[in-house]
Order: structure tokens, then sequence, then C-alpha cells
């Protein structure tokens, strides 16, 4: 993915990105729907303008420029000549070259040279894609074969890469599809609240809303787009993603701002800047875009952040081949966001082997990009067998593999990106506890706390508590075992001698570094309290009240605290136990698949309420049906 | 072809009369596109090869990184399996041709095995169980009955040459054992930690070997019924892959990314470290032995290195920057 965005950069010459780089954008004129689609429609355009406006005379298109040619319906001669050449070259291994040829192929069905048709789809009799081992992967991979099997139906095996006949592909990619969205819809999406991944999901089920010709999986597109967008609306402070997200990168796990999905919160709702490049794929997401409207109900979940709201989530792990009593570990995901900040996590443990994040605070600010605006901490877990559990490998390589492919933290002891199976973790409201218990032997026997180098007014209290101010936020972070501080070094790509893969190496960025907060005890836990500057009448007065909230813990022989929250919530919590929260078991077995104030639906229901206010769209995955519906 | 299953104890006799024109087929699954990253170009060729008579590799079948194994019909060698991350491919053409067996609920194909008495039937091990076909491949059906719900990850699956419907699972939990053509399973020994290897002597149908990620080397002498470990093989890091010499009944070879190649020259009884020659803290990805007795060695991306003294030396072979996940030895075809 990141090679993809490295390729887009070294193809494409300086141009203007009009909304990256101006001012941040404010409100609508208006927010009627004709006016926001209007909007939405002007930002789509901004983004197809970029590529055609960054094509250079003297050098050859690039694979995204020829599919903004189709899609803009100019030069089609030019384009398919275009598309020989490229296909006369190399292609990836995988279902990252199917998506993009499924989009040139229905673009320029109509369009394109009797040839570069004909070579579009002889590469998929002679190309042999991988399905890859994710569930992205299989997402992209069985969307794309679905609407290649319709353009081309009634084909017999032997046309395909595959040997199966395009009835067969058919049949086993609309089967697939309807498995993931049926488990998406039931139990929970697994990549959830993915900074970067969300394209991946959110473009093949537009190109299925777009060009299936089969109504129902047209529909059953739009219905988990729609369900991709309102959670993005929902999970989102002013348009960035925040935590917990069952897939991140070390860069966007702390400028937030600085991701994919907030390509999709600037195309959707405009109440942000894109990413720079519009986020790499954001172009395949915009060059069908004009077929999917965005609900107004969505943009009014996405930009009122006038009332505190509450959100709990069931979601689930990657699934887990072995050293797992389970297939799949149940995700309890809780979202607490208001004006000024939000605070999200989930119950701790492995979701994700190699990019999950578990939980933050992060705060508001008046302009996201470059800005540091999240807190957090973490048990920086580096384990082969972890990773077996997850992937068919053999122990020994996987986590040298992973730098090389692009996951660059994962075996270094000061990383901040990481699950861990003896990290559990209780949100109530805008408290966070989290308690560690890494037994001996395990790498590594630390805890990382993130503190942004866009923090202010630091300060170590001798209560030992850590207040800091973030945008319009306090914060308090407690840890509860000693610590010393390091900077957070970056990582930064090399230039490779020789094969594909990536090589870094370490640096200290320019400027104000981030700081980590080192903690080199096995038993251990941190406290995040969050309150609004407007709540207090000063700094001073946020660090007394936290000073005077009731805290007692104790890290032997097992992590356990108690403590009053700033909102009188009495919590009792101790590492391999329930929660107890006043008095009573917090037990999340009777959570729902959402329950909000903005997402409702029940576990297995396959029916979700997206809702704002008095209006309502219902997502109804056993009738597949879209309604509409205002309570009086 | 359809005498196969008697040639293969014989393959060490055919190679004491050996002429210049080797009596047998060799073949390896190599990816050496090194480091590929999903969504990069492929722009080297993987996948199947077959020695040539002059010692050159020939590439055949698709271009893919991810072949983990392979397997012929023992009564035509125009038909052929690979396990992959697509799951279990078939060509019934020598290869020109191929289709996926599976549906999109198998994947990440990590051993395939034809049994030799009843050459219809193929057996995919798979990340989550265990799959049959009755049919050559045209499907594929899970048989799991007997294996753990949880612990069936299956990385080694391996036929008993002597009896139809034989057949031994390197499994997550230990070795299972089927005697009815996966009808059932039953565990014949257990792990705490995969099974990644399963060899039946060519020499001796009852002995059995295995490499474990974390129990060391295994032996059955019984036929697979009883194991036990195999004393002077470490055990506190993974073996990978282990071997027998067609060439000679008391010589064994075992692959390991923290060991390198471990060699015994009585059985098993003693082992020796055979990593001098090859690059510093050898990561061996496996080992194979072809049928003149040439040890190979699949350093990880460095190159595939064999050795004419069973170790003692070694000497660059051939596919820089590869992996060999597979090696296979077949009496030779018929053109």
């Amino acid at each position: 993915m990141k090679k993809f965005l490295a390729l887009l950069l070294l193809a494409t010459v300086a141009v203007a990105q009009p909304s990256y780089e101006a001012p941040m954008p404010g409100p609508p004129p208006d927010t009627r729907p004709d006016t926001l689609r209007r909007a939405y429609l002007e930002r789509v355009n901004e983004t197809l303008d970029w590529y055609l406006e960054a094509i250079d005379p003297a050098k050859p298109l690039t694979r995204e420029q020829a599919l903004v040619k189709l899609v803009r319906r100019e030069d089609a001669d030019l384009a398919s000549q275009r598309i020989l050449e490229l296909l006369a070259e190399p292609q990836s291994g995988d279902m990252f070259w199917m998506f993009p040829w499924t989009a040139i192929a229905f673009a320029g069905r109509d369009q394109l040279s009797p040839e570069a048709r004909a070579a579009i789809r002889d590469a998929w009799r002679t190309y042999f894609p991988m399905r890859g081992d994710t569930e992205n992967h299989w997402v992209m991979y069985y969307s794309s074969l679905f609407l290649m099997t319709e353009l081309y139906p009634g084909e017999p095996g032997e046309t395909w890469f595959n040997g199966k006949s395009s009835a067969e592909n058919h049949a086993e990619a609309r089967d697939f599809l309807l498995h993931w969205m049926d488990i998406a819809t039931t139990i929970g999406q697994g990549e959830f609240n993915a900074t970067h991944y969300i394209g991946e999901y959110a473009i093949p089920m537009l190109y299925l809303a777009t060009w299936s010709e089969d109504p129902a999986m047209r529909q059953r597109g739009r219905m988990l787009l729609d369900l991709l967008m309102a959670e993005l609306a929902d999970n989102t402070l002013h348009g960035v993603l925040r935590g917990p997200n069952a897939r991140t990168d070390d860069n966007s796990v702390i400028q937030r701002w600085h991701a994919l999905a907030t390509y999709f919160s600037w195309t959707m709702y405009g109440h942000i800047p894109p990413p720079p490049h519009y986020g790499g794929w954001g172009i395949y997401f915009a060059i069908a875009a004009a077929h999917y409207d965005p609900p107004p109900l969505f943009y009014r979940i996405a930009t009122d952040r006038e009332y505190d709201r509450e959100q709990h989530d069931h979601k689930r792990s990657r699934r887990r081949w072995r050293y797992s009593d389970v297939e799949m570990m149940p995700v309890y995901k809780t979202g607490y966001i208001r004006r000024d900040y939000a605070v999200g996590s989930y119950q701790g443990g492995l979701s994700d082997p190699i990019q999950a994040h578990v939980w933050d605070v992060t705060w508001a600010v008046p302009d996201p990009r470059g800005v540091h605006n999240t807190i957090f901490s973490t048990h920086p877990l580096s384990s082969s067998r972890v990773l077996q559990m997850y992937f068919t490998e053999y122990p020994d390589w996987m986590i040298d593999l992973l730098a090389s492919q692009g996951k660059p933290s994962y075996g270094v002891p000061d990383k901040i990106l990481s699950c861990s199976p003896y990290e559990q973790v209780f949100q109530d409201l805008d408290t966070i506890i989290a308690l560690y218990d890494i037994p001996p032997g395990i790498v590594h026997q630390r805890i990382n706390g993130f503190f942004s180098k866009d923090l202010l007014d630091v300060t170590e209290a001798k209560s030992g508590w850590i207040f800091a101010r973030g945008g319009n936020t306090y914060l308090a972070y407690r840890p509860l075992a000693p610590y010393a501080w390091e900077d957070l070094l970056g990582y930064r790509q090399l230039p490779r001698t020789g094969g594909s893969g990536y090589v870094w190496e370490r640096f200290r960025p320019e400027g104000e570094v981030d700081r980590i907060l080192v903690s080199p005890h096995p038993q251990n836990g941190t406290i995040v309290q969050a309150a609004s500057a407007d709540e207090f009448a000063s700094f001073a007065a946020f660090q007394a009240a936290i000073n005077a909230l009731p805290l007692a813990f104790t890290l032997q022989p097992t992590p356990a605290v108690k403590f009053t929250t700033l909102r009188g919530k009495q919590v009792e919590f101790t590492y391999g136990a329930a929660p107890v929260l006043d008095g009573k078991p917090v037990g999340y077995t009777s959570w729902k698949l959402f329950e909000g104030p903005h997402l409702n639906a029940e576990l297995g229901a396959r029916k979700i309420t997206i809702s704002h206010g008095r209006q309502h769209r219902v997502l109804d995955f056993n009738t597949v049906t879209t309604t509409d519906y205002v309570t009086p | 072809m359809k005498n196969f299953r008697r040639l293969l104890p014989m393959l060490g006799l055919l190679t004491a009369v050996a002429t210049a024109t080797p009596a047998y087929d060799f073949y390896i699954c190599a990816n050496i596109n090194r480091n590929y990253v999903i969504g990069s170009k492929i722009v080297t060729t993987n996948g199947i090869f077959q020695r040539t008579d002059a010692g050159a590799w020939r590439h055949f079948g698709y271009n893919d990184t991810s072949i983990s194994a392979l397997a012929f019909d023992p009564r035509d060698r125009n038909v052929i399996y690979t396990a992959t991350l697509n799951g279990l491919w078939r060509s019934l053409d020598g290869g020109k041709n191929w289709r996926i067996s599976n549906g999109w609920d198998m994947t990440e194909g990590r051993d395939v095995a034809v049994d030799p008495n009843a050459p219809d039937h193929v057996y995919l091990a798979l990340p989550d169980g265990i799959a049959v076909s009755t049919d050559r491949a045209e499907t594929l059906v899970r048989r799991e009955n007997g294996l753990p719900e949880r612990g069936k990850f299956t990385q080694a699956i391996k036929v008993d040459r002597t009896r139809a419907g034989r057949v031994f699972a390197g499994c997550e939990v230990g070795i299972f054992l089927t005697e009815d053509g996966a009808q059932n399973w039953r565990q014949v020994f257990a792990t705490k930690e995969t099974v990644n290897d399963l060899q039946q002597s060519p020499h001796d149908p009852q002995l059995w070997v295995a490499a474990t990620q974390s129990a060391g080397a295994l032996i059955s002498r019984d036929g697979g019924l009883k194991w036990v470990r195999l004393a002077g093989v470490p055990t506190e890091r993974a073996l990978y892959n282990i071997t027998f010499d067609v060439t000679n009944p008391a010589r064994l070879a075992i692959g390991s990314w923290a060991h390198g190649v471990l060699t015994t020259e009585d059985g098993g009884a003693t082992w020796t470290s055979r990593n001098a020659g090859l690059p510093e803290n050898p990561r061996v990805w496996r080992v194979g032995v072809d049928p003149e007795g040439r040890l190979y060695a699949s350093v990880f991306q460095e190159t595939l290195f064999h050795s004419d003294d069973f170790g003692r030396t070694w000497q660059p072979n051939d596919l820089v920057g590869s992996l060999v996940n597979y090696f296979v030895t077949l009496p030779k075809a018929a053109n």
C-alpha cells in the first residue's frame, strides 16, 4: 500500500492540491441535501482534476491517469494505447492488481479500442493473482472477480486464470461476499476503524454498487458502503479518525489526520483537508464516487459534536489459525466523543497481530495537519508465536519480514503501535485504565506511553500524575510504575539495492520531537483522565481536582486499581478480572452490535439503524432494503 | 508410472547403477522474488522448477511466489497438484493449464499428497484442517473427524505408501493418523506446537521421522504408531524439515533457521552441524537430497547450495535470492 503511494509520488509532478493546501474548510453555506451533494461532487472532481493536471506530455500516462481519462471520457485512443503498454509490463502479484484493472475495464468498456479491451480480458486468463491472506485482500479479490465475470459472462474455464468458468467464479465470489457481509453485520467487522484499510473495503463496495448487474449485489454494496461511511462519521473527531483501530500504522497512529480515512472524511463531508495526494488510493474511490450519494444524515453525524455521546460496538479480531482457544476474539469497543476530545478503546488483548491500536485520547485542534494530537500507552509486544497465531508462516523470519513489508516498528522496543495479550483496558466515559501483567521472557518488558510534541504545559506532579494540555482539553496521565523519558525516533525508508521490500533507518525528526514515557516494569498500569478546559476555571484547578480523586493501586502480585473518576464513578479494576463500576461487574457478553445515539443494532440481527436526531436510516440486510424515516 | 509406489523404495538401487542420464526427475518449488511485498510487481519467475539433465533449473507452470508443496499423480506425470496461498491448484496437462480446486472457504494450502495406492485421492493440509478429494481434485471436502476443534492447523500431510487411505498429518498439537482415508483421525503423538514435517523412509516403510517447532525431531519405527524424540537434536528452536537420503538408509538431514543444517550418518544416533561453507549463521529454509545423494540447502533468500559430501563442504548452486519450499524426486517420466 505504501509502495503504491511512493510510486505515485514519483509518477506525478508537483501540481497544486487545492483542498490539501487551503486553510481549514469552514461550514458549507447551507446543509440542504442538494448543496451537500454538489459540494461532494466538487471534491470528487478536485481529485480527478489533480490527476489530469499532473499529466506530463513528455511522459506516458500512469495507470491512474489513463483511468481518469476514461472516466472523463477524454482521449480514449491515448488511454487505449497506454493500457496496452502497461499490460505488457510486469504486474503486481495479487488483488491490488485486480481492482484497478476492474475499474479500467468498466470505465473503458464502451471507449477503449478493441485491442485494449482484448488485452485486459486476456490478462485475466494469463495472469495469476494471489488471493492474499487477510479479509481486505479477499474483499478486493472477490469483488473484482464478481464484476469481471459479469462483464464477461458465459465464458469457459480456460479463459480465466483459475480455470473456473465465468459462472463458477461468479458464484464463488458471490458466496464469499455474502459471507463477509453477513459476519460484518452480525458479529462485526474484523478490520474495524482502519485508518488506511478502510479504502480496501470502501472501494470494492463502491464498485459493486456502481457496476454490478445483480440489483441485490448493487444494493448490498451500497448498504455496506453506507455502514462504513456512517461508522467513519461516528468515529471521527472533526474529520479525524481516532482509536481504537484494528489496523493503523506508525505515522497515522500519532498524526491522526495523516490517513486514507481522512480522504473519505474530506470527500464525504468536506470538513477537513484531505491527506497529501488524496491518500494515494483515494483516486480509485473518486473515479466512481459520483455513483454514491452520501446521505445528509451521515453529514450531520460527522459534523455535530455539540453533545457528548458514548457508543458501544461489537467487533472481532482477525482470524486465528493456531495457538488460540478461539477462532476470533470478540472485541468490545467503546467510543466517547465530546466537542473537544474523543476517548476510545477496546478491552485489550490481541485483535490483530501487527497494526492494532488499543486506546487513546485524541483532542481537537484548529488544524490537524502535522499535529500529533493523541495520548496513549501500550505494551510493545514482539512475538513470533503471536504472529504464528494469525499467519501460516514458520516462526523465525516473520519479525524481519514485517519490516521489509512496510511495518518497520514491529520488533523494536520503543514502538508505539501494538496490542498485547498482556494489556487489559477499561473505559468509562473519559477515563481509561490500562493494566499490564507481562510474564517473564516476553519481549519487551516495558510500557511505552506516547507524549506528543504538541502537548503543552507537561507537568510531572508530586502526586504521581502527569498533567498536560492539548487543544482545549486537559489531560491527566498516571503511570503506575517508575519511568524515564526517551525521544521517539522516526522511521525513514532507504533505497533498496535489489529485489522488493522496504529497508529502514531510524532518524531523529527535525524540530520538536515526540517523547515516550518508558516504564520498564512488567506489572504496570496507566490511568488517563480527560476533561474539557471549559469545565475548570484554570489548568491548576483541573490538576487540583485530579489530585483530589481517590486512587489506590497495587502492582504485585497482580495489578489492581481502585479509582474514583472525575465523573464520580467508582472503578475497581484488577488484571484478569471483570472491571467493577459503581459496585457492579461490567459484563461484555450482553453488548450489541452497535449501541449509541447514532448506530444501533442487535447482535446477529443484520439490521442496523443509523440515526441523528429524528432522522433515521435502516440498513436491513435480511431484506436487502434501505429505509429512511423521520420520527415525528 | 503405474508401479511408482513399488519403484520408490528402489531409488537408491537405481542410483547405484546410474548412468550418464539420471533415472529420476527432480523438482523444487521456489520463490525467487526476494522480499516480495503484496502489491509490488513480480519481476521474477517463481513456482515449479525441474532440474534438467544438464543440471539447470527449468521453470514450468504458472508464476506464483507462494507455492509451498507439489505432488504428482503416480499414473500420469501430467497431473500436478500444488499447495499455494490460493489453496490447491491442479493441472491435467503437465502445467500448461491450471484450475483452483477449492472454493473461497479453503485457503493457504500448506502441503499436498497423493495416495499412491488410490491415486484419485488427494489430501490437502490447511491452516484450519484437512481437505480431501476422491476425484483428482475436481472436488474437495473437509474430513476432520477426530481432529481437535482448535489445534488442527496442519503443516504437513503424508500418505503411507504401503496402504491406501493411511495418512499422517502434522498438526499444531501433534501427529494425527487416519487409516480410512481421512474419515477418522486419531492423535498418535502430542506436541505443544506445530509439527512442521513428516517423512516416510524410502528404505523401510515402517520408519517415519518428523520435524517440529519445539519438540525436536521424532522417529517412529513401527509405522507411525509410537513416536520418540531423536536424542541429540536440539528442541529449543524450530526445525523446518527433515529428509532421508535415498542412497543411504543411515543418512538424514534437518533444515532449521536457527541451527542451519544438521545431519546424521548413523540412522539418527548422533547429529552433526554441517554449516561450514554456508553463509555465516545460515538461516536454512529447507534441505533436500536428490537420488544421487547430493544434499541441498536453501538458505533464506541467499541461494540454493548443494553438497556432494553430505554437508562437509558446500557449493552455491543457483537460484539467487530464493526460498525453496519443497523438493520432490520421482522416477524419470517417459518422454
